[in-house]
Parts: structure tokens; sequence; C-alpha cells
């Protein structure tokens, strides 16, 4: 109880004597921010016209305050030998404030009057009120920083306020510009970094005409408004799914009836319409990309259908592109040795290293097992290619083969291998190429192979999966 | 006081400075001598070595293969920095089809000329062409139809002869080529072109070169095998000379390896009666050491050729008697392969053959079928003939196919030239001859980088001209090697001062419209 009360009257004394007015309107100001959107709802509902019309400033103004923020820490670590540019720093400070304020009140109007929503909108509007929170809070302690009475927390603060403002800001370019700006023309090593997102979606239709002339165009011209990120209008386009489902005006695809779709009237309005879509000077659709788009809902929109009429599928499109496998020079003297030995060899895919390398065991195939192969480990991300056909491996070479990361092709015909462990395989998303011939594998332990994207190519001839003689059958008929 | 100059004094030791030569050479080696151009030298080879570390393997790799002497059986396995880039096929088989058949009995259908029948060719069409001795003498040119009917077969409903019954099941997987031409209209000169891509023997042939470019991919076995067909009296064959798979100007060791068409395809390969491994081993490795010895002293590289070709042999002991033994195969095979398969020497048994080497590692094959040089009764060899390889053909392909192989095979059916579409010698309702025809011929291909279940090119209404999109022999060639990763026009050899190619010396192209 007398802790209590000491409490009550320390409190009293932080709140009515110690505590500074500023501190008093960062906190009012702080709670008021936070309630924000929840007076105001993100529901996918268009608001008055001219919120609209403040809002798109908010693009126009962000800027400005970005540039003053990034320029405080500057200010700030100049200021230790030139004494002016401390004092400009506090000004620059309370301008980024007042100019912030604004800016965050446009964005909320934009995104309250367009109706817009989304994941990365949501986290574009908490991140710019937490960077408003945290600038008061600059603005609060500086003082203390400046008269040399704290020396941690405004630096610590600033620093906070720097990061917040990363994130904050690409979230917002994300909205902008889509979700893989910045690293979709990024060197293949880093884009491994920053797997895209879009490149996975929608796999479930794999080699269909949707998955290879549909849904690209709407994943290049569509995708970066009505998407995860972004759902203008409550229409999502990257999911064949969402895309049937349609947006707050109803379904955008008329079955087999292009003209009374949405999804085709908007792309064909005149561009000087202000529902033509893509909306905001974005490239509009080719001719083909339309022509395609048309075929495709006059033969009913199909996601499965892997041709249709008036739809080129070229051949090319079907043949992986080679990955490169990346630098194995270090380890060129004992491929170069293996090559001068009675053994197994790895042998360049082509004269550009990147290539990758084939595991090639004619010379040995009896005598190479599977303890043979493991020693092949080190080279598991350079092998594009393993020929173990008519080699002693056994099912325990999955375990070595699943680390070939990259493998395109295995070769297994003639092999003692049964499937069991067919799974391990599952992980290498370059394999197109499976040969099982003349083996014991059995159509049961081939479904673990069902979700492999690019796996085009199994031979089974001669296995219990497709035994011979109906084989025999079919090819003399 | 004068020294002799080849005096030794350790004081004074003599220098080139004192020879008797001409001051011209004295200057150069002063020259030679001086700290400022030894240091200037220095810093070159410091500019070039780091060049060459810049450039890396790509730039230089070329000289480093010249100087590096350990790096020669390396290039051996993986050729002169081949392929080019990454192939579509690994291997390729080639059926030959000696003699030149009848495209317009086979593959090019011409429905019009019924109503031709025994009319004169125009002259219009031949224009200003040298015939053959053989008709040149002929006072009519009477135009004599297939004798068989075309029907349509596949997805793609390409037109087949009768003639060929099998072949049109696989139709859909072939690339057929109606207006393959070439520049020579007899056997000799033309089969030399399209086989070394040069009229005049001493060129290597195509195998030779992939043998050289591309290396082995299995050391126990050749990497070019020849397989010659057992010919058919009654046919009308032209001779097949070891000069078709040649080597040329390249190393011997290149040369296509023959097997016999008999029950024991290499003469000799059992070790005598007494004679056991380690025996023939010990004795071979003496003659290694004997030849490496005559190596050094005269320096022939056909020597080092002699040394790989021993062992080769070696190896052969054993895997060739594995390779040639057909008892384990399933009765599936001689389902589709049919009866003949099990004759040693059939067209059917070498196809056989030829998928059982394309798993075993085998480069290139080239299967030798002679007879189909159809001056005179034509319509009572033809039959023959088409029953002798049809079934064959098909079945290499399909077991290609269903094994998983015709991915990165590439099958090539190719004569070298065609015929004629009018009668050589009297043409009557029941038969016809056909003299030979260098302007437009049939060929297909199939299997790794062409592309399945197209016809390309147009004849005219007489099978005599290129309508659209010729194919020379050049280009055929250019095509396959570009199938199997390499361009033609990059693969070369310095020999008698120039860079020989397969294709040289007028320009080829590869043919863009037959590749997948």
């Amino acid at each position: 109880m007398i802790a209590g009360h000491k409490l009550i009257a320390a409190m009293r004394n932080l709140r009515f004597r110690n505590v500074p007015p500023r501190w008093l309107f960062t906190l009012v100001m702080s709670v008021l921010l936070v309630m924000l959107p929840f007076a105001l709802p993100l529901d996918g509902q268009p608001h008055a016209d001219w919120l609209q019309f403040l809002g798109r400033f908010h693009p126009l103004l962000v800027h400005l305050p970005i540039g003053m923020l990034v320029l405080l820490p500057v200010l700030e670590l100049a200021g230790t030998t030139r004494l002016a540019l401390r004092q400009a720093a506090g000004f620059v400070l309370l301008l980024t404030l007042a100019i912030g304020a604004i800016t965050l009140v446009f964005g909320i109007l934009l995104a309250y009057g367009s109706g817009v929503m989304g994941v990365t909108v949501t986290r574009h509007m908490w991140g710019g009120i937490a960077l408003l929170v945290e600038l008061m809070l600059c603005v609060a302690v500086r003082p203390a920083w400046a008269s040399g009475q704290l020396h941690r927390i405004y630096p610590s603060l600033l620093a906070l306020t720097l990061l917040t403002l990363t994130w904050t800001a690409h979230q917002g370019g994300s909205l902008t510009h889509g979700s893989d700006y910045l690293t979709r023309y990024a060197p293949g090593p880093l884009q491994k970094l920053f797997p895209s997102a879009s490149a996975a979606s929608d796999a479930a239709y794999v080699g269909s005409v949707y998955a290879r002339n549909i849904h690209p165009i709407l994943d290049a011209k569509c995708v970066s408004c009505h998407g995860a990120s972004k759902e203008q209008a409550g229409l999502r386009l990257d999911f064949y799914e969402l895309l049937m489902r349609g947006g707050r005006d109803g379904a955008v695809v008329a079955l087999r009836n292009p003209d009374q779709s949405l999804l085709l009237q908007r792309v064909t309005l005149s561009p000087s319409d202000r529902h033509f879509m893509p909306a905001e000077g974005k490239t509009p659709l080719t001719t083909d990309e339309i022509a395609a788009l048309r075929a495709w809902i006059l033969a009913g929109a199909s996601p499965t259908a892997v041709s249709i009429p008036g739809i080129f599928t070229a051949r090319e499109n079907t043949e992986l592109r080679l990955q490169p496998v990346g630098d194995y020079s270090s380890l060129m003297n004992e491929i170069r040795q293996m090559q001068h030995s009675e053994s197994a060899k790895l042998v360049a895919v082509s004269a550009t290293p990147s290539d990758g390398l084939i595991l090639r065991t004619n010379d040995v195939a009896s005598k190479f097992d599977d303890a043979q192969l493991a020693r092949f480990q080190e080279f598991a991300p350079f092998i594009v290619e393993a020929e173990l056909g008519r080699t002693a491996v056994t099912d325990t070479c999955f375990d070595t083969l699943s680390k070939f990361s990259n493998l395109r092709a295995l070769h297994l015909e003639g092999t003692g291998v049964t499937g069991r462990a067919m799974a391990k395989l599952s992980p290498l998303a370059q394999l197109s190429y499976l040969n099982l011939s003349g083996t014991r594998v059995t159509s049961d332990a081939l479904a673990p192979l069902k979700g492999m994207p690019n796996l085009r190519h199994i031979y089974l001839f001669d296995t219990p999966a497709e035994p011979a003689s109906t084989a025999a059958d079919r090819s003399t008929q | 006081m004068k020294q002799h100059p080849l005096c030794t004094d350790c004081e004074n030791p003599a220098t080139p400075l004192d020879l008797p030569i001409p001051e011209g050479l004295k200057r150069d080696w002063t020259a030679l001598e001086t700290r400022r151009h030894f240091l200037g030298r220095s810093g070159k080879v410091l500019g070039w070595a780091a060049l060459a570390g810049l450039f890396g393997e790509l730039g230089l790799r070329s000289f480093a293969n010249g100087a590096d002497s350990s790096s020669v059986s390396a290039e051996k396995r993986n050729g002169p920095g081949l392929p080019h880039f990454a192939p579509k096929a690994k291997r390729a088989i080639y059926l030959f089809m000696s003699g030149g058949p009848p495209q317009m009995d086979l593959f090019d259908y011409k429905p019009n000329l019924a109503s031709q029948f025994n009319k004169d060719m125009p002259d219009s069409v031949r224009g200003n062409q040298q015939l053959t001795g053989m008709t040149a003498g002929q006072a009519h040119f009477p135009v004599a139809p297939s004798h068989w009917p075309f029907g349509q077969h596949g997805e793609t409903g390409a037109w087949v002869s009768s003639l060929l019954p099998f072949t049109a099941r696989m139709i859909d997987d072939l690339t057929i080529i109606k207006t393959t031409n070439t520049d020579a209209i007899n056997h000799e000169p033309a089969i030399m072109l399209m086989n070394t891509g040069n009229m005049n023997a001493g060129k290597p042939c195509l195998g030779a070169w992939l043998a050289y470019g591309l290396g082995s991919m299995n050391d126990n076995l050749p990497t070019f095998i020849v397989l010659q067909t057992k010919t058919n009296p009654k046919e009308n064959n032209q001779p097949v000379s070891a000069r078709l798979w040649s080597s040329g100007f390249l190393s011997s060791e290149y040369a296509g390896v023959g097997l016999r068409s008999g029950a024991d395809p290499v003469l000799y390969l059992a070790d005598p009666a007494g004679v056991d491994r380690t025996v023939r081993r010990e004795m071979l490795d003496t003659v290694e050491q004997i030849n490496r010895e005559t190596l050094a002293e005269v320096g022939d590289p056909e020597t080092n050729a002699r040394i790989a070709q021993y062992e080769m042999a070696f190896r052969m002991q054993s895997s060739v008697p594995e390779l040639t033994d057909l008892g384990q195969e399933p009765q599936s095979t001689w389902d589709l392969y049919g009866p003949e398969a099990r004759h040693p020497g059939t067209f059917a048994y070498n196809c056989l053959l030829a998928r059982r080497m394309a798993e075993r590692g085998v480069r290139f094959t080239q299967i030798y079928k002679r007879g189909w040089d159809v001056h005179n009764d034509a319509v009572g060899m033809l039959p023959i003939l088409c029953r002798e390889t049809d079934r064959g053909a098909y079945a290499l392909v399909t077991d290609l196919k269903r094994r998983g192989l015709l991915d990165d095979t590439l099958v090539i059916w190719a004569g070298e030239f065609g015929r004629t579409v009018y009668s050589q010698g009297g043409l009557t309702q029941d038969n016809y001859g056909r003299d030979h025809h260098p302007r437009c011929f049939t060929t297909w291909m199939a299997g790794g980088g062409v592309r399945p279940g197209i016809t390309y090119g147009e004849t005219d209404e007489y099978s005599y001209n290129v309508v659209k999109d010729p194919v020379h022999v050049r280009d055929f060639n250019a095509t396959v090697l570009h199938c199997l990763g390499i361009d033609h026009s990059k693969f070369t050899y310095k020999f008698q001062g120039l860079d020989q190619k397969l294709t040289s010396p007028v320009p080829a192209h590869v043919v863009e419209g037959l590749l997948a």
C-alpha cells in the first residue's frame, strides 16, 4: 500500500511538475495517430473524391521529409566540429516533423479515399505512423542531448528512425513499382537471396495455356496494383481462383464471352478514358496480349487446357533455360586428374564452364556403386547431368543425388533402384529428365514426383510401372 | 694482346662479341643485353601474364593447351574447347542409304504426275543440266510416276509411300527434309561430299570430326563405329570404301572402326590359346615402351595413334563381346525389330547394335546399307530394299524413344543423292528405272536438336528442282554439327596452311527451320 502511494505520488510529480509541455504533446499526438487507422478503416471502398485529390499529393510530398531526415545525421555529425550546423540540425528536425505530419495525413487520405487495401498498404501506413511518433520523440529528447545531459538516447532514437524510414520507404516503393522492382534485374547470385514471389506464384497449373500465356500477361501488367501487396478495387489477379472470383464490381471474366468480361473491357477502352487499365500511365497491353486474353476467355478460361486455338504456344517455351551453376575452377585439378584415371569422370557440358558438368560412368559402369557416387558430393552443385545408367547404384543413391541441386537430367536406367526413396529427389527444382527404364520402379513409387515443376520427361519402359509387353503392343499398333 | 676467340681464360672469358661474326649480329646481341631492355621485356611479360589472368580459361585456353603437353589426353577426351555451346544431342546414328533412294517413290508425293505418265518432261525443268552418261544419250525423258500409292500418316498428316509402312508409324517423330541437294551427280564424288564435305578424298568424315572434336564417352569402345549391312546380290551395290570413314588429315585415332557383319564382329579378338590377360598386358606394355622410344626418336604423331589403338584393342577384347551379346535382350526387342534382327549383318541387327552402342556411349555410329542404285527394275527392287530397311529404322527410333535415349541422340537417314523423275531406259506400265539426281532428294533426321513432325522445303511438280528452302549438303552437315553443340564455322583444323572445316570452302549455314 505504501509503495502504491509512493508510485502515485511519483507519477503526479512526473505529470504536473517536471514534464515539459512537449512531452505531453508527444504523448497525446501519438495516441491520436495510433487511433487514426481505427477511425478511418481501409475497407476497400472508395470515399469522397476530394479525399483522393488531396491524397494524390502524398507521393509528391513524401520525398521532401525523406531527404531531410537523411540529411539530419549528417548535420549532427558535422555539428561536432561546426556549431552552426548543429543548430541547423534542430531546425531541420522540426521541419521534418511538420512536413512529415502533412505527408502522413495525405497518405491516409489517399488510401482511405481510393479504397485501396492489401498487406503492403497496411505495412506502409503503420510504418508512416511509427516514423512520425519516432520523430516526435526525437524532438522531445534532443534538447537534453544538445545540452550534454543524455548522451545515448537521441542518437539511438535517430538510428531507429532511419531504419524505420528505410523499411517504410521500401513498402511504398513496392506499392508504386511492384515488389520485385529492385531485384528484377539483379545479377544471378544476388537474385537467389531474394526469391521472387511472382515467379513462384500459381505453380499449380504448370504447362497449361493459362500458366504459359495468360498468367505472365497479368503478372507483368496488372498484378502490381491487383495483387497481394495492393488490392485495388478488391481485385486480385495473381492467382487463377482470385481472378475468377473478381473484385468489388463483380466477376471480371464472363466465360466464353470476352466482350462481356470486365477484364477485357477495361484494357480495350480508349486510353484517355478514366476507367482505362492499366491506370496511371503504366504500360498498356499489346494487341497480341489482348488477343491471347480474348481467345482464352472465348475457349472457357480453363486453367488447365494445354492448347487453345488462336494462342501460339511456342515449343521453345517448354525447354528450360539453363541455369548457371557457379564457379568450380578451384576444383579443376581434381576434375582433370579424374580424366586421366580409370574411374567415373566429370565432363564439361560445353566450353562455357557455368553450363555445368556431366557425371559420366560409362567406363566403369558395372563397378560404380553408391559409395563411389557419394564421393562426388564435393561437386554436387555443379553436376547438371548424372549418367548412372547400368551402374551398381541402389536406392541409397538418392541420398547423394538429393544434394545435386542443379541436376537437370538423371539416368538410372538398368539399375537396381526400386524408387522407394524417390521423394528425396523432390528438392531438385531443375530436374527435367528422369530415366528409370529397365528398373523395378512401380507407379506408386512415382507419386512423390508429381509436384516437381520442371520434370517433363520420365521414362519407365520395361518397369512394373510400364511393362515391356504393353509398350510393345502399343508401339506395333 | 689479341686473344684467341675460343681461349678459355677465366679472368677474361670469351663473349659472343669476340667471335668472328658480322657486326650486325653483335649489335643485336648488345641490344638484348642492356639492363633497360631486360626491364622492358620483363614488364611486357608481366603484362601478358596479367592479361592471361584476366582472360582466364576463356581467352587463352588454346595457347595453354598448346604449351602444356600433359593436357593432350584431356584434350583428346574433351576436344579442342568443345562443344561450343550446350548441345541437344550427345551422340548421333547415321543410317546411310548408299546408291541414292528415289525421293518420289518414298516421301516426295507428286500426285499430279499420274496424268503425265510417259509424257516427256519439259526441257525447261531440266534446263541446261548435264546428265550422267547413262541417260545423256536418251532421246526422250518420259515421266515415270511412282508405282506405289501414298497415304497421310500421323497427326501431322505427312505423305508417305506404302513402301514404308513402318516409317509411316513414326512420321510424327521425324524431321523430313525434301530439299537436300548436292553438287555431284555420280556415286563416289557424291558420297564423299556427303560424308566429308568434299568430293575429293583425303578429308576427314563427319564421324572423324566428331571423334576429334567431342572425344570419347567410353574408353572401352571406339568413339566412331561403322557397321556395314550384308549386301544382297540381287541389288545394284555400289562400292563403299574405308575412305568414307577416314580421318583424313586428323590423327588416325579418329577414323571409324568397322565392325564386320559376320558372327565375329572383330577378327582375332579372343586371346590365342595359352595366352592369358596378364601375358597379353605385359606384351602390350613392352610394345608401348618400344613405341614410345620410336616416338622420341622419330617424332611421328602416328606412333601415338598406334599406341592408342593397341590399348583400345585390349579393352575391346572384353567390351565388344558384351556389346554384341544379344542374349539379354527382352522379347519386346525382338517384337519391335522383327525376326531379321537375330541375324548378324542384317540392317535390323545393325540398328539394334546401334541402340546398344548408344547406351554404352559410342559417340557416332554409321550404318551403311547398299543397293539403292535402281537404274532399272525399280518396281522389282524397291520393295526388297524397303523391306530390308523400313522396320529397322522404325525400330531404332522407337526403341531410342521409349528408352529415353532419343532426347539426346540424333538419328539421320540419308543417301548421297536422289533419283530422276524420268525413266532411265524403257518405261512400261509395270516398270521403270531412275537415274542419279543431285538437285533435290529427301532425307530425315530425328531426335536431339531437330524439330519433330515437320516437313521442310518444297520441290517442283516433277520433284526435280527446289522451289523453297534448299538445304545443301554443307548446310545439312552444319545443322548436324549444331545439334551436337558445335559451331561449324569455328570448328577448324589447320592443315596445308588452311583452317580446314567439314563445311568448307563455300560458306554454309545452319538451317534454323529444322531446329527444335
